[in-house]
Parts: C-alpha cells; structure tokens; sequence
C-alpha cells in the first residue's frame, strides 16, 4: 500500500473513528442507564449538525457557538424524544422489542421532518461554512483545520464525560440507575431527574458530533442514519456497557472502514461498494463469537464509569 | 431394587459461590421423597440440576439407570422427568385445556407439514383430549377447561401445573414448593392429590417444602440440605428428632 | 384536476394489498404467534425479487427454446427486448418461468430463514436476534449490490413483465394479476389460520409465552424457532416475487430497513397475533400508499414544495407510535384461539352430563 494512502487513511481513521466515539458514548450511556438500544439516536446527530449548519449560514462562524447551538438541539430533540415517547412506555411492561419499534418510529419521524425541512429551505448538501486550512504539512501527513477541530474536541469531550461519571454526583447516579434502578429509586435517587440529565448528554453529544461531522462532509438528512450501523458496532464492540470499550470499538471501526478497506482495495481489488458492510459484519462476528466485545479483555477498568 | 433416581455428588458453582456441594441422594420408585432446608441451601438449584435447567459443575445424574446428566431440558423431559416452578409458570394467555395438551410428547400436529391438515392429526389430538379430560377430572379442573389459566385461583394453578405435568406421563415428578401461597387447607389437599397420584400411578415425587407440617405427613423419605451440603436424611421420624436439622432449622 | 381511473386504482390497491397481505402474514407468524422478532423482513422479501430478477433473465430466454442475453451493461436493451418479445409470445415460457421462480424463491428463503434461526441460537440476549436479523439483511443488501453481474445492482432490471403480458391489454393483464396476488394472500391467510389452531400453533405460542417453561415440558424449541422462521420466510419470499413483476424492476434500493419497518406497521396496525389483523394493517398501508401516491401527484400540480414521500414517512411513524402507546393489542386484537379439543372436550363433558 502506498504510504501515502496508507497516512490518509490513518488520519481519517483517527478523525472518524473520534466522532463515532462521541455518538457511540451516547449509545453505551442511554443501553446502560435506560435499558434502550436507541436508534433514533442517529437523529440527533443529523439534528446537531442541521443546528450547526443553520447558524453558520446565518453568518456566525465563531466554531464554539456552532458547537453549543448543536449541543443544545442535540440535546433538545433526545429529551422530547424520551419524553414524549420512551417515558410514557416505561412502567408498562412492553416488551423490548415495542421500545425498539418505537426508537426506529421517533427516528423515523425527526429524520422525515428535517427532510422535510432540508427540502423547503433548500438545505441538501451544504457545508458548514468554516474555511478549510491546511495548518500541518509533512511529507504525506497533511492536517487540516478541521482534524485540530474534530479530534482534540472529541478526546476532550470523551474525558470530560469520563470525569463527570466517575465524579461527579450525578455520574454516580447514572451509574447507580444503571445497576440497578429499583435500588437506585429505593436509596432516594431521583430517577426521573437522572434520566432527563441523561437524555440531555447523550443528545448533546449526538449533537456535537453531528456539528463535527458537518464541518469534514456535507450536512445531510441521511448523515446519522447512514453512520448508525457504525456506531452501534462501537457500541456492541464495548459490550454496550463498557466506555472504554466502547471508545476502543469506535477506533477499531473506523480503522476497519479506512485503513483495512482501503489495503484490501489496493491489494485484493476488493470494490470500495463493499464498505459498508464492514461495521455490519463486526456486528453479526461479535454477537455471534464475543457478544461481551472488548470488556472482559479490559476486565473491571472498562466497566461503565471506571 | 436400585432407586429410580441416583444424584452421585453433584456440585455447582455459580462463579465463585458454591450453590450445591457434594450432594448424592437416591429416590425409589412410587415415593415422596421431601427435599427441606432453609431459604438459599441449594434445593431449587438441586431441582434445576436435575431437570435440565442449569447444568451441574460436577457430578452425575442417573435417571432409571441411564446417566442424564449431560441431556438437555427438553430431552429429559421425554425420559420421564417433568417439573413444576416455585412461581407459577403456566401458559396464562392460554385455555387450562391447551395448557395440559402442550405436554403431549410426539405430537403429529406439531410437525409444520401436518400441522394445517386436521385429518393427519384430528384423530390422535381426540386421543389426548379424552385423556386431559381424566387427569383435569383427577385434579377438578374438569369443569374449567375453557378458562384462561390466567383466571384461575393460585391453588387451582398449582393444580394446573402437575395435571400440566401429568400428561407427559412422567416416573418422577420435580415439585418446588407446590403449595407456595396457598391456603392450609387447599395446600393439605394438593399433597393428598399427591399421594393418590403416587399410588394409583406409581411416580415418585421429588418435593422441594417449606410447611413441615404438611410435608411430614405425606413424605417418605427426606432429605435436609444446609448451605449446599447435605446435612441429614432419614424418614420423617427421624429428621423430625435430628439434633443438627433442629438447630439449623429451628434454631433450637 | 387530474382524472383519477378508480377502477384501475382499485385494481392497483388491491394488488399491493395481496403482496402487503403476504409479508404482513409470514411476520405475523414469525412474531405475533411465536414471537420471533423478525426484522429482517426485507431481506426475505428481496431473496424473492432477486430470484425473479435471476430467473426471467436467465431461464426464460432458456425456456422459450433461446439463447440467452446477458441483461447488464451494453446488451441491456437488446436482452430486455429479448425478455419483452418472450412474454409477450410465449405465454408457456412465462407461466413455466413464474411457478419455477416461485418454488426457487420459497426455497431459499426457506431455508435460509431455517439456517439463520439455527446460527443465532448462539446469542446471548433474545434482542440480539433482532439485531443480528436486521444487520444480515442489510448486509446481504450490500453485498448484492456490490456483485454487479447478477441482478445488474447498477441500474436494477427492468421489464420484469407480469404473466398475463402477454394478453397485450394493460387493464385485463393487471386485473389477472390482481387475482393472482389475492389468491396467493388468502392461501397464506388459510394455511396460518390452521397452523395457530393446530397442535404446532399451540406450541408456537407456549414459545411466544415461556421459552424456558415450553423446552421442559419436552419440546426442541430451536427446532419449532427454526421452522416457523422458514414457513415465514416462505411465505415472504412469495410476496418479494409478486413485488418485482409489480413494480416489474428489481433493484437493491427496494429492500433497505424501511421496508421491514413498513410490515412492521401492517401488523401493529391491524393487531399483533391476529392473520386478520394482519391483512387489516396490509390493506390501510396498501390504501394509503396509493393515497400518498395521489396526493403527491394533487400537491405538485397545485405547485407545492412538499414532497409527500416524507409526510409519508412521518405518518407512519406516528401511526406506530400512537398504536404502541395507546392501542398496543392493533385494531384487532388478538382473539381467544382454541384449538380443535375443545370441540372433543365439550363432547365428553356433554355426554356426561
């Protein structure tokens, strides 16, 4: 493989593999507390992102605005969807498989009316208007302002949510709701309070990652659905209870995307079309083979909060 | 004459926990062997053990002279061994009537080629009907037969469940505390159920119970576990005047 | 205003609902009777559609005595002309094509509905099985998408003609065709209708309602899993061939996770556990397809922006979540089954008395 290609593809491993990071946290987090695999959590993503495109167009291109509109719609759209759709259920002894119906049905509707939306305003495939500069140049390793954006504010949000877990009082209730709630509302936690946190920082991420994502790749209705499948495979690679595992797993995907695709592409021919079907296959191999993923190998220190 | 049942030290950890520890006990045919012991020594995971449900660390599982020890739930259940639940595990969404059918071993209706032609199997499922109807008779379930057993009393349940039982036509019957949030006197009857069964039929019964005073009256045999272990067995003679199982149970 | 035909209207709603009303049947059994999450509907749906894509380019030319054209790239046109002048000509060719595509179709979606329930015995959690079912089915799609030669995953295949083409009128071949489908749909809806009542549905339902329970009264239930799955894939593949010679194009994009979603909605709709419910839930999303359909077609000319295919989207959306919520049972809820002995018991306690 050509060193250039191969420096490109670690460089986009390492810029995509921190979004899917970012987005499969919230994953990890929403299984762990509220016992949901949620897949309109795609939608929150392309809700960040529209934020972010939004306000760019409106003329404000000060980054950290565009981050906090995005953390704020991200978070916005979880917490309606929990309240106005997962929390009437809860208590009714639905089956998983209701909640599951109902995650794709209020994914579906978000993702609908912001088409909706991106169609009337004409909003298809723009990007945030943030100008693209190259800020380091050496031999093959080209990095742009947009990895000294994506990157570092990922690493820096994965370590804030760390902290604020294992720390924090809140963190230590999410982690007692995740153990075991009916405890958890016995010893006097305000479950109710704790999920709504919850749902703000797992959309607000979603939201972040989606402004991030907007900034490297145009803003599209389909842009969270599309990476979905990816980052539940980061998430099922950490167990869907482990942080570390699952940030582990969000560089393994997206190094599987990137580096391993492209090496099989150069030296077996294998069609770039099959790409997609790579997070797809990790996730059938380690439910199959491993459906603990990564946290028995990283044992207790993986656990979620530690 | 060997026992129908023989449990050669059997043990089961649960990670690091000792569930069961080195416990060998032998039932004979046409008993009631009474299996005691505080809450946590280990009888519902012994019951388990034997039925399929979970699978022992160590030890063996002879059943009518075969070793079964390694066979799935379903498998040794078609040998001659069914069991009842602590909770009421009934098919609640469905008629008393389906419920004691399921059982049925080698049904041809089951088979989803048969299955949408009544006359490969209408004949044979009136066979079964005529005989839920004497086992839901036994049990005075008859009259009930199109109720859902969601709409049955908690000792008409309990009934449901051996009748459920019944039908596979089983030599060793499982029961885990089949009088458990019963009435004293609905409990006394269930047990008189039981010992008809053991004499018209000949099963032996393997009775995991807390009311003592009922159990005594109908056990031949019983087995004490403490802990895991096996801590005393004798009849009820002698485990009602063992010192240790008073101590240990009644805290004397 | 545009003039709308309601005869052929009708006829188009009625044939969707013949294809609705098999997908919506198989997930039906597979779920509401045994509780198989199944949401990888669409990939058996497509393991039909891509056998007839294989079949009417490959085997009809054989069939009609010809030679045939390879269907993709630059003898696309002259193989679509091949496959047109065979239906239309050969009607024999057609009907023998069609019962050899069906069989194939049942076939594979059989068994590997079979296979698949069997490799995810394995799983941990039951939910994984959901998963892994709708992880497999996009993959799948991918993969055939990327294997270009076979159903032309480019372009798709066009000119996949209904039997009857061959009449040369519009309105009687897809009248006939109707017919076809419906009589297809009630087939399915009878032969599940007997399963539920029969000894296998009563055991397909002790699985729905206590795994552990109905395994130690006896009953392999891996085997009974795998079983229904391939009756249910069956059944799926059918209504994934009907779906091809409809819209008469065979295509990947068909077959992506809203398509599961689609039947999902059919049987919440019309009532989980129910074959009438199920038929019910397929004939108002058939309606009210062809309603998005019309509407779009009323919006545009009216000079609207909206693009109804969302508002589509967003409807059902709402639908299954107000179902969920508020009527979890459908619309028509699951009814008291009994099977045939109680007609027996009721005989003996009769004679009784």
């Amino acid at each position: 493989m050509p060193p250039a290609l191969l420096t490109t593809s670690l460089v986009n491993t390492i810029q995509i593999g921190s979004l899917y990071a970012l987005m499969a946290l919230g994953i990890t987090l929403t299984f762990s507390v509220m016992k949901l695999p949620n897949f309109a959590h795609a939608e929150y993503v392309t809700a960040g992102a529209y934020a972010a495109l939004i306000v760019s167009l409106s003329g404000v291109l000060n980054p950290l605005v565009i981050m906090i509109a995005a953390f704020a719609v991200g978070a916005l759209t979880a917490l309606i969807s929990h309240l106005a759709v997962f929390k009437p259920l809860e208590g009714r002894d639905v089956s998983f498989y209701t909640l599951i119906l109902s995650s794709f049905a209020i994914g579906l509707i978000i993702r609908y009316i912001l088409f909706t939306m991106a169609d009337y305003f004409n909003l298809f495939d723009l990007r945030i208007a943030i100008p693209l500069q190259i800020l380091f140049r050496e031999g093959y390793l080209i990095l742009s302002n947009l990895f000294a954006w994506v990157v570092p504010t990922s690493i820096v949000l994965v370590i804030i949510l760390t902290l604020l877990l294992n720390r924090s009082p809140l963190g230590r209730e999410m982690r007692a709701l995740a153990d075991n709630i009916i405890l958890a509302r016995v010893i006097g936690i305000r479950v109710e309070r704790v999920k709504n946190y919850t749902w703000l920082l797992v959309g607000g991420l979603a939201g972040v990652a989606g402004a991030l994502w907007g900034l490297q790749t145009a803003v599209h209705p389909l842009m969270g659905w599309g990476a979905i499948i990816s980052v539940f495979a980061a998430a099922i690679l950490g167990g869907l209870s482990s942080f570390s595992g699952t940030v582990m797993g969000a560089y393994v995907v997206a190094f599987s995307e990137n580096t391993v695709m492209l090496f099989l592409n150069v030296n077996y021919g294998l069609d770039l079309a099959f790409k997609p079907a790579i997070p797809f296959i990790i996730i059938i191999a380690v439910l199959l083979l491993r459906p603990q993923g990564f946290t028995n190998l990283i044992k207790r220190a993986g656990d979620l909060g530690r | 004459m060997t026992p129908l049942l023989q449990l050669h030290n059997i043990r089961k950890d649960y990670g690091g926990l000792r569930a069961v520890d080195d416990v060998s006990l032998a039932a004979p045919e046409n008993a009631i062997i009474g299996l005691i012991g505080p809450n946590g020594s280990g009888k519902s995971t012994l019951i388990d053990l034997i039925a399929g449900a979970a699978e022992q660390t160590a030890g063996r599982v002879i059943f009518a002279g075969e070793d079964i020890s390694d066979l799935s739930a379903d498998a040794i259940f078609k040998k001659g061994i069914a069991r009842g639940y602590q909770e009421p595990s009934l098919y609640f969404k469905m008629t008393v009537l389906d419920n004691v059918l399921l059982p049925v071993k080698d049904q041809r209706g089951e088979r989803p080629w048969y299955a949408p032609w009544r006359r490969y199997w209408a004949h044979e499922e009136a066979g079964h009907a005529e005989a839920a109807v004497t086992v839901l008779e036994q049990v005075q379930l008859l009259q009930h037969y199109d109720t859902l057993a969601s709409d049955l009393s908690g000792g008409q349940m309990k009934l449901l469940e051996i009748a459920r039982c019944l039908m596979g036509k089983p030599k060793l019957l499982l029961l885990d505390e089949p009088t458990a949030g019963v009435a004293p006197k609905l409990a006394y009857e269930i047990f008189q159920q039981i010992a008809r069964l053991r004499d018209d039929y000949g099963i032996t019964f393997l009775i995991v119970e807390h009311r003592l005073e009922i159990l005594f009256d109908f056990a031949d045999y019983v087995y004490v576990m403490h802990l895991g272990n096996l801590l005393a067995e004798g009849t009820v003679a002698e485990i009602a005047n063992d010192a240790t199982v008073r101590e240990v149970y009644f805290g004397d | 205003m545009i003039n709308i035909d309601i005869g052929a209207t009708a006829v188009a709603v009625l044939t969707l609902f013949g294809i609705y009303a098999l997908m919506a049947i198989s997930l039906n059994l597979e779920y509401g009777v045994a509780g198989v999450p199944n949401f990888g509907k669409a990939l058996f749906v497509s393991i039909g559609a891509y056998t007839a894509g294989v079949t009417y380019t490959r085997l009809l030319p054989l069939l009609a005595g010809l030679e045939s054209i390879h269907p993709c790239g630059p003898s696309m046109g002259a193989a679509l002309q091949l496959r047109s002048e065979i239906m239309a000509t050969q009607p024999a060719a057609g009907f023998i094509n069609l019962a050899l595509t069906f069989a194939l179709a049942a076939a594979i979606a059989g068994a590997v509905g079979f296979a698949v329930s069997y490799v995810t015995l394995r799983l941990k959690e039951e939910w994984f099985l959901a998963l892994v079912l709708l992880v497999g089915g996009e993959t799948v799609r991918i993969l055939v998408r990327g294997a270009d030669d076979l159903i032309c995953s480019n372009n798709g295949i066009s000119g996949v003609a209904q039997p009857f083409y061959f009449l040369r009128d519009p309105g009687a071949s897809s009248f006939l065709f109707m017919l076809l489908a419906l009589a297809l749909a009630l087939a399915a809806y009878l032969y599940s209708e007997r399963l539920v009542r029969s000894p296998f549905g009563r055991m397909l339902k002790g699985l729905r309602e206590n795994e552990d329970v109905t395994r130690g009264l006896g009953k392999g239930i891996s085997l009974a899993r795998a079983q229904i799955m391939a009756v249910g894939s069956l059944i799926a593949a059918i209504g994934g061939v009907l779906f091809a010679l409809n819209t008469g194009f065979v295509n990947t994009n068909d077959f992506v996770v809203n398509l599961t979603l689609d039947v999902w909605v059919m049987v919440v709709l019309g009532g989980i556990g129910n074959n009438r419910g199920a038929l019910l839930g397929a004939l108002l999303i058939a309606i009210m397809d062809r309603l998005a359909q019309i509407g779009a077609i009323i919006l545009n000319m009216g000079g609207s922006e909206i693009e109804f295919n969302y508002v589509r989207f967003i409807a059902f959306g709402l639908i299954l979540l107000w179902m969920l919520r508020y009527r979890p049972g459908g619309l028509l809820p699951e009814s008291r089954l009994t099977t045939e002995a109680h007609e027996v018991v009721k005989r003996v306690i009769g004679a009784a008395k």
